[in-house]
């Protein structure tokens, strides 16, 4: 097998390719372009190069065609002084809301293939754009802008004026929501006393019962509520609800016992808002209700308290993905349920070039199934270009 | 016309300004006239309340006369703050302000509280069937004190980018932007020369007790840590906590979990900034716990030298040479610790 990681040839193939694709198409720059700060990666450079602004677009549109980088990003900070070296010396006017869902930080990512990743992390995108960010947060449809990462992610753009000042604790404040931390649940769940002909005629022992909050609530107490009322329709409808009780995390033996507990009667209660089920049930229903309904999400900060994303880097729109070779495509709002990056987001041309793949590999790309064994072949640029992208592959001149 | 009465208790209204205006009031005379004694006297009794017991204090409001006085001595107390030029002291008098107001504002109608946020450009709507008030988000994490687990905004309910709050929630959010607003106004201004000359035994008077407080808290010892040997990052972060100055949340992070790998306690920790002037225990425990991993289960490392730079945070004017032979704040303080063993 020869070396995959350092061919310079395939690294050429790639940089070619990326240079027809910026001769023929336009990036889309930021507005206040003169204000960001630029950033980029070059092929087989080490790397990042930073702190570059342009003053002019002719100058940026002249770096790109003498350098081809693979990878573009700006700042979605603006500044007074762009190119300073130190954050200080730029000064800091203000910067987009940023967020940046990635397949790396779904919970068990590494057990699925490209293809279901790029699944999963979009319904986790379309619970944060809908639910939270138009729902909760009431952004106007305007100032949202949605991309496809070129990578394993998407990425959301919030341009509302009214946001582009706040403060980075004040956006942990809006990461720390979406991403369900820190919920008090004692604020969700109260108790309340009842007497006992309160419940048709039945009759119950015990004074109090724990009242869950009502679906339609606002906020996160209406979220858990309909999550916690999901899950039990879903428990109920399934043919092997033990086995769905373990997907959510429950052992075998405490499914059973959720099972037992759950009769119709107490689900009709649960549904009704009284979830006077045992503290371990209780605690399971709100930690999966709350797994099920927030937003999983990088943003840097699965091992760091802060986002900075006050003076994050994020990609170009429509510039290339040096490891995919596909385009950091826009997104609508309408589009998003039907969007498939393996379909809409490859861009790069389709004449066959030779390569030799290290490994079988298989992927649905453009439509057209790929099952491709060890070895050298012809495939369309697009695959070409993908394959040397994830070092699975070298070019065969 | 806002009436008197409301005025005095409420000084720092855009209308109190503009009642010494349409009065013809200059600042010369009521520093100088007579007749406006009272409210000098008042005005130092404002300062001396905030530094010792975090509020301006009470005051009859009956007559005319009383109103006046009290209204007047809103601008002397703040300009005598401004004399008094210590950070930590004007924390401590914007405080006890903002304090002093909210105890009355949680006394108020709804509407009347709400007429307040419109001069502090806070968007708030109210339901005048369910008498429900809602607050626009931004506004909310602006001057919420979210450090609080219940005021954390996931905690409260949100729908269309509007919280809904409580009426004493309100007023205590007008507090913190009253505070934030007198903090600002402070570090704008300049000591003028003659409130210097008028007030200058107050002004010496308070000068000598707040240093007299610093000293006290910075005498103490806390447990193993050598202020001495900490590296200018963190002695910064710590001074600008202690001054009660507006430390983003990367530089408390980095500073708590920079002590933590020394090894200090949580609670060596909480005295540390106790000495801040708008210090309170529960929130900056909270805070403490969730870096060092009481509370949330993971105790976060503290940034390397990198990461302080890319935050800002690193007084890139002010590193030494040892700075320079180090990557990390920790091994900083280390090696100020080698350092200094062969001396003994
Ligand atoms: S160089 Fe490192 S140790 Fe020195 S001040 Fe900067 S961050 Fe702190």
């Amino acid at each position: 097998m020869g070396n995959f990681l350092n061919s310079n040839d395939s690294l050429e193939f790639v940089k070619d390719e990326f240079r027809k694709y910026y001769k023929d198409n336009s990036v889309e720059l930021p507005d206040r372009f003169g204000r960001r700060e630029f950033a980029f990666v070059l092929f087989g450079g080490k790397g990042i190069i930073r702190h570059l602004g342009f003053e002019k677009i002719n100058q940026f549109t002249d770096f790109l065609k003498e350098k081809t980088p693979g990878d573009i990003y700006y700042s979605s900070a603006y500044y007074q002084i762009p190119d300073a070296p130190t954050m200080q010396e730029k000064n800091w006017m203000g910067a987009e809301l940023i967020f940046d869902l990635d397949s790396d930080h779904l919970p068990n990512a590494e057990k699925l293939d490209y293809t279901q990743q790029l699944k999963m992390v979009k319904k986790e995108f379309f619970k944060l754009v809908d639910d939270f960010l138009l729902n909760d947060f009431g952004f106007d449809e305007k100032y949202i802008e949605l991309y496809f990462s070129g990578g394993r992610g998407y990425h959301c753009h919030v341009k509302d004026p009214k946001i582009l000042n706040i403060d980075s604790s004040e956006r942990r404040e809006i990461i720390d929501y979406i991403t369900g931390r820190d919920l008090k649940d004692s604020l969700v769940f109260h108790e309340q006393v009842t007497d006992r002909k309160s419940y048709g005629n039945r009759s119950f022992p015990s004074g109090k019962t724990l009242k869950m909050p009502r679906p339609d609530e606002p906020g996160w107490r209406g979220r858990v509520s309909r999550g916690i009322i999901e899950m039990v329709n879903e428990i109920k409808k399934s043919d092997d609800p033990i086995e769905k009780l373990k997907e959510y995390g429950v052992k075998k033996s405490d499914a059973e016992k959720l099972l037992d507990d759950l009769s119709e009667e107490r689900i009709k209660r649960i549904k009704e808002g009284r979830l006077d089920q045992s503290k371990t049930i209780r605690k399971f229903f709100l930690n999966s209700a709350l797994r099920k309904t927030a937003v999983s999400m990088s943003a840097g900060e699965t091992d760091e308290p802060v986002t900075c994303d006050v003076k994050r880097l994020i990609r170009l729109p429509a510039s290339l993905h040096r490891k995919t070779g596909f385009k950091v495509e826009k997104i609508t709002l309408e589009t998003l349920m039907e969007f498939d990056p393996l379909r809409d987001a490859v861009v790069l041309p389709d004449n066959p070039v030779k390569i030799e793949l290290n490994q079988p590999f298989g992927i649905t790309i453009k439509k057209e199934e790929f099952n491709l064994k060890q070895g050298i072949q012809e495939l369309p640029t697009y695959l070409a270009v993908f394959l040397i992208g994830r070092k699975k592959a070298k070019i065969i001149l | 016309m806002v009436e008197l009465s409301l005025l005095s208790k409420y000084p720092f209204l855009n209308a109190s300004k503009e009642y010494i205006k349409d009065n013809n009031l200059s600042i010369q005379e009521i520093l100088d006239d007579p007749l406006y004694e009272r409210a000098r006297i008042i005005g130092v009794e404002r300062v001396d309340n905030a530094f010792s017991k975090r509020d301006v204090g009470e005051r009859s409001l009956v007559t005319d006369s009383d109103q006046i006085m009290e209204l007047l001595s809103y601008p002397i107390a703040r300009m005598i703050a401004v004399c008094i030029d210590d950070i930590f002291f004007k924390r401590r008098y914007a405080l006890g302000e903002a304090i002093h107001a909210y105890r009355n504002l949680i006394n108020e109608s709804p509407l009347f509280l709400i007429n307040i946020t419109n001069e502090f450009k806070i968007n708030i709507k109210f339901d005048k069937d369910t008498h429900k008030i809602s607050i626009y988000f931004v506004d909310y994490l602006h001057h919420a004190p979210t450090r609080y687990k219940e005021w954390k905004m996931i905690n409260r309910g949100m729908k269309n980018g509007y919280i809904q709050i409580s009426h004493k929630d309100l007023a205590r959010i007008i507090q913190e932007a009253l505070r934030t607003r007198i903090n600002n106004e402070l570090d704008e201004r300049k000591c003028s020369k003659s409130v210097y000359e008028t007030f200058s035994s107050d002004i010496k008077r308070i000068q000598n007790s707040v240093m007299l407080h610093r000293k006290n808290i910075e005498a103490a010892p806390i447990g193993k840590l050598d202020n001495k040997k900490l590296p200018p990052c963190m002695k910064n972060i710590l001074a600008a906590i202690q001054a009660g100055e507006n430390v983003p949340h990367m530089g408390r992070f980095a500073l708590v979990s920079f002590l933590h790998s020394l090894r200090l306690s949580n609670n060596e920790i909480l005295k540390l900034f106790s000495t801040a002037p708008d210090y309170e225990e529960e929130r900056t425990r909270y805070q403490v716990e969730h870096i060092t991993g009481y509370s949330s289960s993971t105790a976060y490392s503290p940034p390397g030298c990198d990461k302080m730079r890319t935050y800002g945070i690193c007084p890139t004017e002010e590193i030494d040479e040892l700075c320079k032979k180090k990557r990390h704040p920790l091994s900083y303080y280390k090696a100020k610790w080698k350092q200094e063993k062969p001396k003994k």
